[in-house]
This record gives C-alpha cells, sequence and structure tokens, in this order.
C-alpha cells in the first residue's frame, strides 16, 4: 500500500469506529427517552454548573486544534499547542468529576435507595463519554511527547490528525449530551 | 505489505496477521464452540425425551453444578438451554461464520494483499478468544452459568435470587459479551474499510461477488448493532452490580422488597433486539452470499438477477433495523406499534422471496456438480423455503398471540436462522478447504455428512412445528405438568432421536476435516473450476496472497458457459474478448 | 465404565473411518482416478438421491400433518379466538402451497439438471419480466394478508370495556398465579409492591375504598359470553401468561399492568364433552422464569351465570379477609 492509501484507510477505519460510538450514544439516549416517558416519579433537576464550565473548556480545546495545520505549513514547533490541548482535556475531566460532586451534594446519587432513574441515566451518560474521553487523552499525551520530539512535519502528521478528528468528535457529542441532558 | 520476514512459529500460528491464518483460527474456535453447543442440545434433548433420568451424556461436561446429582435439574436444564442458544448464535454463527468467512474471503476476492489493518484483524480474534475463555469458564462456577435465556431478559437475569445463574455465571456472561462485541466490532470496521479501498485495479462494486456483497452488508449491520448490545448490557452490568434502577421496579424477591423503583423491563427488551433482529441477518447474510457463490460455481451458471440478489441484501438489511418489534408483540407495547412491526416484518417476505426464486432460476437449465458444497447450498435453499414461510405466521401480531414463545418459534428460527447458515457455513467450509489448508476433503464422507445432517435437522426442527401448535412453551424444563401436553411425548421422543442420530453424524464432518488438513489428498490450483480471484493464487500459503503483482479484473464474476468461451468458466482476469459485451 | 467403553467406540469408529478412506484412495490410485473428482455417476446419485430423499421429506410433513392432527389446540374458545383461528388457517393454507410448490421445483430441477461431462449449462443472467413478475406476485399476496391480519390483531388488542365486563386481576409470582376479582362495584382498588405483607399477598391498598370489596382466588371463573378483562401485574420477573384455549396471551412486567380483553363461548362443561373428561382450561406461563417455569399453572373455568354467581358469592372479599385478621 502506498502512503496516501494507508492514510485514507487510517482515517476511514477511524470514521466507521466513530459511526459505531455514535450508535451505542444514540442507543443511550433513546433509552433516556423512553424511560422518561414511561416513568412516573421521573425526578427533574438542573444540570451542575461545572457541566457549564467544562462545555467551554472543551470548545476552546477544540478550536486550538485548527491553527495546527497552519503552524505546520509555516513550520512552527506546535508542542505549545498540542500541550495546551492536553491541559484543556485534563481539566474538563476535572470539571466533570466536580460536577458529579455537586450532584452527589444535591442528593442525586447514581445508585442505592434514593436513586432516581433520570440521575443514574445522567451519571452514565457523562461516564461513558469520560471513558471515550480517556481515549483521547492517550492519543493526546502521545501526540505532545511527539510534538516535543519534533516528529510531526505538514507531510507527516497523520497520529496527530487522528486524534484531532476523535477529539472534535467528542467535543460534538458533549455539546450534544449537554444540550439534550439541559433542554430535554 | 509484502516484506517477507521469517515467520516463527508464534507469528505464524498464534499472533498472526495474516488474514488466511485469522480466519482458521476463528473456524477452529467456531468449530469447537460448535462441539460444545451441540453437545448441550443433545443433553436438554435426553431430558426431554425421558425427563428426569439420568443419563451418560451429563458427564461429558465440565463443571460441578452439572454433574453433582444424577439426573438433570431445572435450573441444569435452564442454564444448558441459554447457553446452547449464546453458543451457537454469537460463537458458531456469528464469529464462527462470518470471521472466518469475511477474514479469509475479502482479500482474496478483491484481490488485496490482506486487510486494511493486520493489527486490528489480529486484535479482533484475541478479544474473540478471551471471550471464549471467559463464557467457558463460567461452566466451572458453583451455581452455574447463565441460565436465564440467551435473551437475558431482566429482571431475571439482574437477580441472583430469582435464579442460581443470575450470579457469578451471568456476570462472566456479560463480561464475555462485552469482549465479544468489541471483537466483532474491530472485526467489522476493517472489513468496511478493506472492501471499501483496497479493491484491485478493475474490481468494481458491480463486479464484486455476491459473497463480498454479503460480507459487507453484514459488517455494517454489525458496526451499527452490536453498540446498542453493549449499552444495553452496560445498563444491565450497572443494575446487577451497582444498585441502579435502569430495569428494575416495583420487585419482591424472596419475601423481600428491593429499593428499585422507576426501571423498565421493556426498555432492555427494546435495546436488545434492536440488536437482535439485524443480528439475525448478520448471522444469515454471510450464508446466503456463500451459497449464492457456491450454487453460480456448480451449476455452472451465471447467479441469476445478479442486481436484483444485490438489491434484496440491501433491503433486507434495511427492514432488519425496523422490525425488532416482533419479538415483543406480547409485552403490552401500544396495539398501533404492533401494527407498524406486523407490516415492516412481513415486507421482508418480499426480497426473501426474490432471493429464493433467483436461486431456482440459477439451477434452471444448469449443469449441476453435486460437491458437497454444492449439496449443503442446496440445503440452505430448502431450509430458507421452510423456515421462511413459517415467518409469515410469527411476524402477524394477530397470529402470534397463540404461537408467541412457543415451540413453533423453536421449529422456525431453529431452520431458517440455524439450519440455513450452518449448512451455509459447511458449504464454505468444503468448496473453500481446498483453497485454506491446499488439500481436498474426502468428498464420500462429505456426501455421508450431508446426507445424515439434512435427514436428521428436518426430522428433528419439522415436529417442532406441531409441538407448537398444540401450545407447549419453550423452555419447559418437561412437559408432564400439564395433562394437555402428555400425547406429546412420543414427538419429543422422535425428535430426540433424530437429534442425537444428526449429532452422531457430525462426527464424519470432524474426521474428515481434521484427517484432510493432513492427509488430504493435494488439490489442484483451481479444483472446482471457478471464477473468482482466490483461485488465482498459488496453491501453498503465501503472506501477501500473490507473488507478484496483483490480478486485474476485467469481468464479474460469473462468466459460467458463457456462449462463445471454449471452458465452462472465464477468470475474472481475463481480458474481454473484442466485441464482447460483458453479461 | 460406561465411560471406557464410549471411549474406545469412538476410537473403533475413528479408525474403521480412516481405513475406508485409505482404501478408497488406494484404490483410486490405482485407477489412477482422482478419488474427490465429482464424476457424472457421482452426480447422477446425488440427484436421483435429492428427488427421493427430497419427496421423502414431503411424504414425512404430510405424515406428521395426518397423525399428530388430533394433538393440536382444539378450536378457539373465544369471540376473537375464532377470528385468528380463520387467520391462521388462510395463512396456514398460504405457506403450505408455498412450499408444496417450491419444494418438488427445487428437488426435481436438482435431479433434471444434474451435470454430463458432455452437457453445458445454458447462460442466463438475468430476466426483468420475470423478476418483476416475481417480485410483485408475493407483493400482492403478502399486502392482503397485511391487511387481514392488522384487522384481526386490531379486534383482539383494542376491547371496549363496558359496564357488562368483568375486570380481573392476574397476579404472577414465581412459581404461581393469583387472581383477584373486582366485586360489586367492578372496579380494582390500588395495590402497591411495598404493602405486600403477610395474608396480603397481593399489595392491595385497604384505605382505598375500591379495594373493600375485591376477592381473591386461587383459579379464575369466567361466566360464557360474557366479555372479562384480564388485568396483569407481576412481582418479580416478568411471566407470559399464556390461556392456549383463549388465544390469549399477555406478558406480566414487574413495574407495570398490561391487560387483554376476550370473550369465552365455551363452557368447560361443553370442552369436556368433545376434549374428554379431564379437559381443562388452564393458565400456563410463556416466558422463562426460573426453576419452576415448567409448572405455573392455573385453572381456568367457564360456567353459566348461576354456577358462577354461586361460586363468587361463596368467595370471602378483601375487608373481611385482611382487615378481621388485623
Amino acid at each position: 500500500m502506498d502512503i496516501a492509501l494507508k492514510n485514507t484507510v487510517k482515517k476511514q477505519l477511524l470514521w466507521v469506529a466513530l459511526v459505531s460510538i455514535s450508535m451505542f450514544f444514540a442507543s443511550m439516549l433513546s433509552a433516556f427517552i423512553v424511560e422518561k416517558g414511561d416513568v412516573d416519579n421521573w425526578k427533574n433537576f438542573s444540570l451542575p454548573t461545572y457541566f457549564v464550565l467544562s462545555t467551554g473548556i472543551i470548545i476552546l480545546s477544540s478550536l486550538l486544534l485548527f491553527f495546527i495545520k497552519p503552524a505546520l505549513k509555516k513550520g512552527k514547533s506546535i508542542f505549545g499547542l498540542v500541550f495546551i490541548v492536553l491541559i484543556l482535556g485534563l481539566l474538563f475531566s476535572f470539571f466533570q468529576i466536580k460536577g458529579w460532586e455537586q450532584l452527589t451534594n444535591q442528593g442525586i446519587y447514581l445508585t442505592g435507595i434514593g436513586s432516581n432513574v433520570a440521575g443514574s441515566f445522567l451519571y452514565i451518560l457523562t461516564l461513558t463519554h469520560l471513558l471515550h474521553l480517556v481515549g483521547g487523552l492517550v492519543g493526546l499525551c502521545i501526540s505532545t511527547i511527539k510534538s516535543k520530539q519534533n516528529l510531526y512535519s505538514i507531510n507527516n502528521y497523520l497520529g496527530l490528525e487522528l486524534t484531532s478528528i476523535y477529539w472534535h468528535f467528542l467535543t460534538i457529542l458533549w455539546i450534544i449530551l449537554f444540550t439534550f441532558l439541559k433542554f430535554y | 505489505m509484502s516484506e517477507h520476514h521469517k515467520e516463527s512459529f508464534i507469528t505464524k500460528y498464534v499472533f498472526t496477521m495474516d488474514h488466511k491464518m485469522i480466519a482458521k483460527q476463528f473456524l477452529i474456535t467456531g468449530m469447537f464452540m460448535g462441539v460444545v453447543g451441540m453437545l448441550m442440545s443433545a443433553i436438554f434433548r435426553v431430558q426431554l425425551a425421558n425427563p428426569g433420568e439420568s443419563s451418560i451424556l451429563y458427564s461429558l461436561l465440565p463443571g460441578a453444578w452439572l454433574n453433582d446429582a444424577g439426573g438433570l435439574n431445572p435450573d441444569k436444564y435452564l442454564a444448558l438451554v441459554t447457553m446452547h442458544g449464546t453458543i451457537l448464535v454469537f460463537w458458531v454463527l456469528t464469529a464462527g461464520l462470518s470471521g472466518t468467512f469475511a477474514n479469509f474471503l475479502i482479500p482474496l476476492q478483491i484481490g488485496a494483499r490482506d486487510m486494511a489493518s493486520g493489527f486490528l484483524n489480529m486484535l479482533s480474534y484475541w478479544f474473540f478468544f478471551i471471550a471464549t475463555v471467559v463464557l467457558l469458564s463460567s461452566l466451572f462456577v458453583e451455581t452455574g452459568p447463565a441460565s436465564g435465556g440467551w435473551t437475558i431478559y431482566p429482571p431475571l437475569s439482574a437477580l441472583p435470587q430469582a435464579i442460581p445463574g443470575s450470579g457469578t455465571g451471568m456476570t462472566l456472561w456479560l463480561i464475555s459479551i462485552t469482549l465479544f462485541v468489541v471483537g466483532s466490532l474491530l472485526g467489522g470496521l476493517n472489513y468496511i474499510v478493506t472492501i471499501l479501498n483496497l479493491r484491485t485495479i478493475g474490481m468494481t462494486m458491480q463486479r464484486l461477488p455476491l459473497t463480498i456483497w454479503a460480507l459487507l452488508i453484514t459488517a455494517i449491520l454489525g458496526v451499527l448493532s452490536f453498540p446498542v448490545l453493549l449499552s444495553c448490557g452496560l445498563l444491565l452490568i450497572f443494575d446487577r452490580s451497582f444498585g441502579t434502577s435502569f430495569y428494575l421496579s416495583d420487585i419482591i424477591i424472596n419475601g423481600e422488597a428491593l429499593h428499585n423503583e422507576g426501571g423498565s423491563p421493556i426498555l432492555f427488551e427494546h435495546l436488545f433486539w434492536f440488536l437482535g433482529h439485524p443480528e439475525v441477518y448478520i448471522i444469515l447474510l454471510p450464508a446466503l452470499g456463500i451459497v449464492s457463490e457456491v450454487i453460480a460455481v456448480n451449476s455452472r451458471k451465471p447467479i441469476f438477477g445478479y442486481k436484483a440478489m444485490v438489491g434484496a441484501l440491501l433491503l433486507i438489511a434495511f427492514l432488519s433495523f425496523i422490525v425488532w418489534g416482533h419479538h415483543m408483540f406480547m409485552t403490552g407495547m401500544n396495539p398501533f406499534l404492533g401494527s407498524v412491526f406486523t407490516f415492516t416484518t412481513l415486507l421482508i417476505a418480499i426480497p426473501s422471496a426474490v432471493k429464493v426464486f433467483n436461486y431456482l432460476a440459477t439451477l434452471w437449465r444448469g449443469n449441476i456438480r453435486f460437491t458437497p458444497a454444492m449439496l449443503f447450498a442446496i440445503g440452505t435453499v430448502s431450509a430458507f423455503i421452510t423456515g421462511g414461510l413459517t415467518g409469515i405466521i410469527l411476524g402477524d401480531s394477530a397470529l402470534d398471540i397463540n404461537v408467541h414463545d412457543t415451540y413453533f418459534v423453536v421449529g422456525h428460527f431453529h431452520i431458517v436462522m440455524g439450519l440455513s447458515a450452518i449448512y451455509g457455513m459447511f458449504a464454505g467450509v468444503y468448496h473453500w478447504f481446498p483453497k485454506m489448508y491446499g488439500r481436498m476433503m474426502n468428498k464420500n464422507l462429505g456426501y455421508i455428512h450431508f446426507w445424515g445432517t439434512f435427514i436428521c435437522a428436518y426430522g428433528v426442527f419439522f415436529p417442532m412445528h406441531f409441538l407448537g401448535l398444540a401450545g407447549l412453551p419453550r423452555r419447559y424444563y418437561s412437559n408432564s405438568a400439564f395433562p394437555m401436553f402428555d400425547g406429546l411425548s412420543d414427538i419429543n421422543e422422535l425428535i430426540t432421536f433424530f437429534a442425537l442420530a444428526g449429532a452422531i453424524v457430525q462426527v464424519f464432518f470432524l474426521f474428515n476435516f481434521f484427517y484432510s488438513i493432513f492427509k488430504g489428498t493435494k488439490s489442484s490450483q483451481n479444483p472446482w473450476k471457478s471464477n473468482t480471484l482466490e483461485w488465482t493464487t498459488p496453491v501453498e500459503r503465501i503472506h501477501g496472497n500473490w507473488p507478484g503483482e496483483l490480478p486485474v479484473v476485467t469481468r464479474w464474476a460469473y462468466d459460467y458457459s458463457k456462449p462463445g468461451a471454449e471452458e465452462d468458466f472465464i477468470l475474472q482476469t481475463e481480458p474481454l474478448k473484442e466485441g464482447e459485451i460483458e453479461h | 465404565m460406561t465411560n471406557i467403553l464410549i471411549v474406545v467406540v469412538v476410537i473403533l469408529l475413528l479408525a474403521t473411518l480412516v481405513q475406508i478412506v485409505r482404501v478408497s484412495e488406494l484404490l483410486s490410485d490405482i485407477k489412477n482416478k482422482d478419488v474427490n473428482e465429482v464424476t457424472d455417476k457421482d452426480n447422477n446419485t446425488q440427484g436421483i438421491l435429492f428427488l427421493i430423499v427430497g419427496f421423502g421429506f414431503l411424504i414425512f410433513v404430510v405424515w406428521q400433518m395426518v397423525t399428530w392432527n388430533h394433538l393440536l389446540l382444539p378450536p378457539a374458545s373465544s369471540v376473537h379466538g375464532a377470528q385468528i383461528d380463520t387467520l391462521m388457517k388462510i395463512s396456514m393454507g398460504l405457506i403450505l402451497i408455498v412450499f408444496f410448490v417450491l419444494s418438488p421445483i427445487l428437488f426435481y430441477f436438482l435431479y433434471k439438471y444434474r451435470g454430463k461431462k458432455s452437457n453445458k449449462a445454458y447462460f442466463f443472467s438475468h430476466n426483468n419480466k420475470l423478476e418483476v413478475v416475481w417480485t410483485i406476485v408475493p407483493t400482492i399476496i403478502l399486502t392482503s394478508l397485511i391487511i387481514f391480519g392488522l384487522k384481526t390483531w386490531d379486534k383482539s388488542m383494542n376491547v371496549d370495556v363496558s359496564e357488562s365486563t368483568t375486570i380481573i386481576e392476574v397476579y404472577a409470582q414465581q412459581f404461581n398465579w393469583n387472581a383477584r376479582y373486582s366485586g360489586q362495584d367492578n372496579t380494582l382498588g390500588k395495590a402497591n409492591f411495598r404493602l405486600v405483607k403477610g395474608s396480603n399477598i397481593l399489595g392491595v391498598d385497604m384505605l382505598d375504598a375500591s379495594s373493600a370489596d375485591d376477592k381473591m382466588s386461587r383459579e379464575v371463573h369466567l361466566v360464557i359470553d360474557k366479555p372479562v378483562l384480564l388485568k396483569f401485574r407481576s412481582q418479580d420477573v416478568i411471566h407470559s401468561a399464556f390461556l392456549p384455549h383463549f388465544r390469549v396471551q399477555m406478558n406480566c412486567v414487574p413495574g407495570m399492568t398490561t391487560q387483554f380483553g376476550f370473550t369465552p363461548t365455551k363452557t368447560t362443561a361443553q370442552m369436556k364433552e368433545t376434549e374428554g373428561d379431564d379437559f381443562e382450561y388452564i393458565l400456563l406461563c410463556n416466558k422463562i422464569c426460573g426453576a419452576s417455569h415448567y409448572n405455573m399453572q392455573m385453572k381456568f373455568i367457564v360456567e353459566t351465570q348461576e354456577e358462577y354467581d354461586v361460586w363468587l358469592d361463596s368467595q370471602e372479599n378483601l375487608e373481611s379477609k385482611l382487615l378481621t385478621q388485623k
């Protein structure tokens, strides 16, 4: 296989995987909708304020990734850029966990007596999103190290590109989850 | 890609990235699981014919849970039924069938050196392998393996108090299925991307053999539906182990009221069958693809209506996503919803009928050569007719009221999904064995195997329709509790007789398979005089499939007995003659 | 001992197989032929075998239909059930016709077109007219089946609950059934699973005014030709209430109430006349629910209004049963 084909193939593998992951979340959301329509003692509550913060952070991180290609074109080092995105990713995870803390303080629990299906869904949706985000963080770590060693160039940055696609996907997914949980 | 580094035993046979070897790994694991699953069915068939009696067969399976007391008790019976279903549906007919043939045929038939990602492919097998180990380990758990039916409906599967198998056994089942799904997804990604990108020059989508079309559509179904099983299982894991209430509500078990409120077991069924129904076609479509190929080759005729065949596959795949509710007519769903599902379900009969007619038209005025593979391919067509027709009864919500969950269903899906698919798998093994191992399987043993299986299988599954029409529910440990079923014991004994005979016949296949790997007569390069690309590769297995340049394709795969040609087959690489029109 | 015997038998069987294969290979070596080549003779044998076994299978099917006909369920004992039976007869007739047309064609083709080295197949790759015909014909047949089916389904599921409808609750648990009659007011009292205690096995809320006249029973009595609405609840796992003689089935789901309405048309006594003295209407569980799933039953009795009234009067109502015990 030549390089161009190899790159297309790898990108396509990722795209198909993203379709698959979307199906996972789509089924979760439809389960959420079905239960909400079904259950009499559905508890409505407001989302933790931390989630608003983390939404801003992940959008910012995604936007920063768009500066990579121009930087590579100019031959500049992209280490700083990737590193900031990684930090923002970690920050996002931190605020998600803070958000859960806020929820438990409000008396909304994932499991056990006093838990409600509505609350459990909120936890599960954010938890599975975060689990997928861990994969993105690993990708970012590798990219950070590689960019520190100056291994990327405009002709050769497939790994970084794949990570970016995945990261954008996670951002969009989070925005969808957030608006859904907030307004549905 | 064609780097020829030396292969050690480990990289050649164990952690191999060669698609042909991975296919064989899937096949052998699948066959092993097939034997285990069949043994289980033999055991519970013996119980159904002679309720409560001890049998020598009971000592064949491992695990203290089975051996301790003489006879089979109801818990063990349900455990066996559950494991039989799980193993056959997922391990044999999903991984064993499409895992084997997708891996083996996709690169060979589209003219690629290997899969898009050999590494992911290897990973896919090893996930499957670990899943297998985990599933089998649940046989050794003291409380026994999962026993709530392979559909694992909660609350039964969520509460160890309700049935012992829902303890550790169920936990292992869920872990195993999660690993299995991850493996299947990795495989599926690879199949799709490989078919879309790595076709050799001239191999347009319109020239793809029908096997590849079927495998492509199967992979798409898998990628879209398996994640749903994953989320469905995840919520169940949380309910079981962490005390959430997604599927549980208002339950008293062993006199104790559980805290769970607000959940809905019906939600589980929706999620499960959203996978579950496409899963049926994940099982069936590869078999239909294989059968199309084998019938065309051995009738020495082009497959009739190639475009209609592809269209039918696509339509079946599309419809399979909007029919899941027909498994749930009796859950108290909105009657209007039931009507919608009846409508979409019966629509599937149309593309299925088209496929059957096209198979018959392919056989018409052919020059049929009865290889063992051809016999099994015909077995598939016959089973598809017989079993598909009863689907018209079951898909009709009004009629389903009285046959739902009875033996009528058991007979239906064992014939249309079980037999069709397993015959397709046998057809594939007999047909491509020379390509896999460079040797031929013994023809006469193949004949014995086919006739034994064909006769016994109909002897087992056809009478089940009558049990169902007599009102006998499935998953009954014994039907002695109801006087109204007293007359049915003759039928049950007949079924068990055929089941045991059918199991013994499989020895002919197993023997033939393993004997021929080592001692079979050497195969020529193109033993079946077939058109497709895999028969242009050398007999000896090489990594990269073709020693020199990749072949260039100039025609479709079905130029058999074309007027004007000297031979009754024309390889896909043969350029069109001047003035020759492509089919 | 038997295990050893089995092992020996298996080994002997394998040894025999090896010998058979060996001998056939040696023989063909002598004749200088490929043992696995499919010859005209093979095609001949297999083609004829398909004809024989294929038609044998069809005869086997007919034999089953004749021999086992008496084992099948008797005609439906309910109003909607009779319609289901009609639909069943039509659908069954249709698929049997298709089955007895297509299978012989398949087996006959295999015999008729069994290969010969000297023959050549007819190159025939598609024919639009044919394909359109065999797409449209099934479509028309199926559409009519669908329409008929949906009508029947609609009539079975959408029951009008009128004043005269008896409302009965059927409560499932591992592994038995209980019934509750709604009493004079024809309204079932509320129930909650947290109230299940002692002899209040259904968790009936006795503070609800309509609970007082409810009656509990271990068998269900129905009046002939009088519509009844069954309401289903479950205590633990999913069960399915299956009354095959009435063509009634509905899942019992914990946390949910489901229902099925029907009108019985034959009394138990009438059925005994045609089906034998030991006939009873019976309620089965038809969704896997645990160890004794196979033995979860309750008797249904259809009788005349007078017999029913006598029986119902003899049953204690919940007020006296539960409250006086305290």
